[in-house]
């Protein structure tokens, strides 16, 4: 009761309903607009890539520009010029940092005001916290001691330069450079992002979280995330997204893409909260994202969950292959799209291996003139004795002008193997109201409160100190949508 | 995307060979409404698996064997003399108003359903007047490119049985248009193929007014490859869809059904009901797309979908899509895949049943809830025996 409290005060304080709409005037190196081989060459060279990562992304960029752009999904955006946006932007001149303290303070005062401590005596007990500004990573939080356990957690940028040998063995490896026309795009321009990897047999002692926030205009932020678990290692992941409030569109396109060996667990939880336009739907962020997860070991298990509340487009679908006999793919989803939203999101679990497991539960929650969208594929193959699936996805409408969608896939090809898909729709019943308002509790209250309760199972899911962060965020993003 | 080179499309040649022949040829609203959909085959092209519709029913690469369309004899007939004043019109002289205003006004909507229109050589319309209740069903064959029109006027309740009656290696293709107006009610029940190498596909199109009822059967066996796509729209104010089907499918057999029913009216309903059980190397499809649009308040939409699988050739893909534009409604959907139940095995045999008979029961149990949604004693009945003899070559078949 209290955090519905809470959403209240913070509906009622706030001037406006995307807090984060604010840009940072900070000295930016933006690189030239436009997309060609020289761009490409250009941010390898910021990096100081190694020749063959210039290589591949020189290979990915060729095979981008023969590829089309995808319009299955019941999304529609108005024609994506590549050449009219910059693909590389970075805070000016912090190439190294030795620690915080070097961090341009105003940098440290935009993720303050984002709510992220960056500094270590402010932290939560237990995150790590990776920063990613536009383009670069600007901090790094509790290397040290993450460090002592063994565990790398670095930008990927940094990966790339002190880990090859394990970068080129994975990167790639699981949503290959060719897999769809956007990851393709982000395999030739991914600029940062973040790296992790649990030795064999750890339990990284603390959460680990990554923040991404763009700020320049014209700029499209393509990051790249990379985790890989080792036998018998568990590892929790946390990412975070805000940007500024602009009238343009701007395009992020991320790939994420874990590995987890035998006895392996992964645990993803993402809170997206990109600027969603105004309630026009002028501005916001195109946010076309691949995430990927292979169980490739023995009793490895991937889970990911996710609280979309921002963009204006979504087009994302956190997969799991279950490869490894006994894995566990786990996909929990809480998607909101109000006023001019488009969400086309879900997941793929691949069953390939025996005895493999899988569970969806999907919440869509529609308001305004939104369209919300789940499209899922449970796909078993013919080795995969005694597969399981269990889907389930419901559907909130709130309003009379908004739709909510389902398109799951079942494709079967094991007699053993079960699926089961249920789906329902369903609306805030006026008698559910009425009762709260009897209570006393006011109409936007009383919406936060059953809206929370729909999502309740995939909130459960999320780390603490974000299930109360992701419970305010319901709150807010369907503020107005009632009455 | 890969896009083969211009490969001959056959329906085009075969307009080029006998748009002089075609049934009715010379009136201008009919010549003129087969250009359209000419063009319609033209511009779209021979469905194929990239296009998400046929993604599991791949036309093209089954053309490429011996079913040639172009040599598929027309047919389209009714078996049975018709009773009650219905009017049987076969594009014989000039066209009534009833068939002017409905022959090819709601059934074009892709490639096949165009061509089927604009190639037909054999085609009927029907019409059933109001308040007409004839005892017998109307019994109606067909084969290769064929169009069939019904129109039910108000109050009216007619049963029709369909068989696709193409044999080996044949190709055919029906349109079917079916216009129901305020509480009229057609019963329809198709049945299955026997010719394992045909390609069989048909497309319905039926548009229901307020009060009144569509209810339908589709019963497979397979061919090579087959298709039955429905598309609905529940125009009016109670206006009702009750579909279901079973697919029983042996080795080296195809089914797809694809529905596609919108709710574009209050207070209208839709269920579905739908079993598959595929043995040897076979493949059941089902898509089943719900469109409730805005306005549509009061729907109550109910559709469940399930699969059976023999062996480790056989495939089952169900897709049950729901998109809503409307708060007020209810609309759920289910759907499985999976093997017998293991606990229901187990009690059969603990009641000394044999694991063979006990599977054969359980799987007669499992289709037996679909047929039943079949109103007509005598053609459940009849429906029934072809799936029994469907289950035991599906049974038979298992590696």
């Amino acid at each position: 009761m209290s955090a519905i409290r809470e959403t209240a005060d913070q509906v009622a304080t706030l001037g406006e309903k995307y807090k984060y709409g604010f840009v940072t005037d900070i000295e930016m190196e933006v690189t030239p607009k436009g997309l060609n081989e020289d761009v490409v060459r250009l941010i390898s060279g910021k990096k100081n890539e190694p020749e063959w990562m210039l290589e591949w992304r020189l290979g990915a960029f060729r095979r981008w520009k023969e590829m089309t752009e995808p319009s299955w999904a019941r999304v529609h955006y108005p024609k994506i010029d590549y050449q009219n946006s910059s693909y590389y932007a970075a805070p000016k001149a912090n190439p190294k940092l030795e620690s915080l303290d070097e961090v341009d303070p105003k940098l440290l005062e935009t993720y303050a005001k984002l709510g992220i401590p960056l500094h270590e005596q402010k932290l939560l007990a237990g995150v790590a916290v990776d920063a990613v500004f536009d383009s670069v990573s600007v901090a790094t939080t509790f290397k040290k001691k993450l460090g002592e356990a063994g565990v790398i957690f670095c930008p990927i940028s940094e990966a790339i330069r002190e880990h090859p040998e394990l970068v080129k063995k994975y990167l790639g490896s699981v949503v290959p450079v060719s897999d769809n026309f956007f990851a393709t795009l982000n395999s030739a321009v991914f600029s940062d992002g973040s790296f992790v990897y649990v030795p064999k047999g750890v339990r990284c002692p603390m959460e680990l979280s990554t923040y991404f926030r763009i700020n320049a205009s014209e700029t499209g932020q393509f990051e790249r995330t990379l985790i890989i678990a080792e036998e018998g290692a568990y590892v929790s992941y946390l990412e975070g997204c805000t940007a500024p409030m602009r009238d343009e569109n701007q395009l992020h396109a991320a790939v994420v893409e874990l590995v987890a060996l035998d006895g392996a667990e992964i645990k993803y939880s993402t809170v997206q909260n990109w600027y969603p336009g105004n309630e026009e739907g002028v501005g916001g962020i195109f946010n076309f994202v691949t995430k990927r997860g292979d169980c490739r070991g023995r009793d490895s298990k991937i889970s990911w969950t996710q609280v979309e509340t921002g963009s204006a487009i979504t087009w994302k679908y956190p997969s799991c292959i279950l490869r490894g006999d006994n894995s566990v793919g786990e996909f929990y989803s809480i998607a909101i799209a109000n006023n001019y939203q488009q969400a086309d999101t879900g997941t793929k679990m691949i069953h390939l291996g025996r005895n493999t497991r899988s569970r969806i539960v999907s919440k869509g929650i529609s308001a305004g003139h939104a369209q919300n969208t789940y499209r899922g594929l449970v796909s078993v193959h013919p080795k995969a004795e005694n597969a399981r699936n269990h889907t389930q996805c419901d559907s909130l409408l709130i309003g009379k002008s908004c739709g909510a969608h389902t398109v799951p896939y079942i494709e079967s090809r094991n007699p053993s193997a079960r699926i089961e898909h249920e789906a329902t729709t369903s609306k805030i019943a006026e008698d559910q109201l009425f009762y709260c308002t009897s209570r006393g509790i006011n109409q936007e209250e009383a919406v936060a409160l059953i809206v929370n309760g729909f999502c309740k199972e995939v909130l459960q899911q999320l780390p603490m100190e974000f299930a109360v962060e992701a419970q305010k965020l319901v709150g807010i993003s369907l503020e107005g949508s009632v009455g | 995307m890969t896009t083969r080179a211009a490969s001959p499309n056959p329906f085009l040649e075969d307009f080029a060979a006998h748009a002089a022949e075609l049934p009715g040829v010379g009136q201008p609203w009919l010549d003129a409404r087969r250009a359209d959909a000419i063009k319609l085959v033209r511009a779209q092209g021979i469905p194929h698996r990239r296009i998400e519709d046929w993604k599991y029913t791949d036309l093209r690469s089954a053309l490429e064997g011996t079913n040639d369309p172009g040599k598929a004899p027309s047919v389209a007939r009714l078996r049975n003399a018709v009773e009650q004043g219905i009017e049987v019109f076969e594009f014989k002289g000039d066209a009534p108003k009833w068939v002017v205003d409905g022959f090819g006004v709601i059934g074009i909507d892709g490639t096949m359903s165009a061509a089927s229109f604009a190639l037909a050589q054999s085609t009927i319309a029907l019409h059933v007047p109001a308040n007409a209740k004839p005892a017998k069903p109307l019994e109606y064959e067909f084969s290769g490119q064929t169009r069939l029109l019904i129109v039910v006027e108000a109050g009216a309740a007619v049963t029709l049985l369909e068989t696709p009656i193409g044999g080996d290696d044949s190709f055919s293709n029906a349109g079917i248009e079916i216009v129901l107006y305020e509480g009229a009610k057609l019963n329809h029940i198709r049945t299955a193929s026997n010719a394992a190498s045909a390609i069989v596909l048909e497309d319905l199109t039926v548009q229901v007014a307020s009060a009144a009822q569509y209810r339908a059967h589709f019963m497979s066996t397979g061919t090579k490859l087959s298709r039955t796509e429905l598309h609905v729209t529940l125009e009016g104010k109670g206006a009702e869809a009750h579909v279901s089907g079973v697919s029983v499918l042996g080795d080296g057999r195809h089914a797809d059904v694809t529905t596609h029913i919108v709710h574009a009216a209050a207070d209208t309903r839709s269920t579905q009901l739908f079993k598959d059980i595929a043995g040897g190397h076979s493949r059941g499809v089902y898509q089943g797309k719900i469109t409730v649009a805005e306005g549509a308040d009061g729907s109550d939409s109910r559709q469940t979908a399930k699969g059976l699988l023999l062996g480790v050739h056989a495939e089952i893909d169900l897709k049950p899509e729901l998109e809503i534009y409307a708060d007020d409604v209810k609309c759920a959907h289910g759907a499985a895949v999976g093997d017998l139940d293991v606990e229901s095995l187990f009690y059969l045999g603990s009641r000394g049943i044999p694991e063979a008979e006990a599977r054969a029961l359980l799987m007669r149990a499992f289709l037996g809830d679909a047929v039943d949604e079949i109103e007509n004693a005598d053609i459940r009945a009849s429906v029934w025996s072809k799936v029994e003899a469907a289950l035991a070559k599906a049974t038979e078949a298992k590696p």
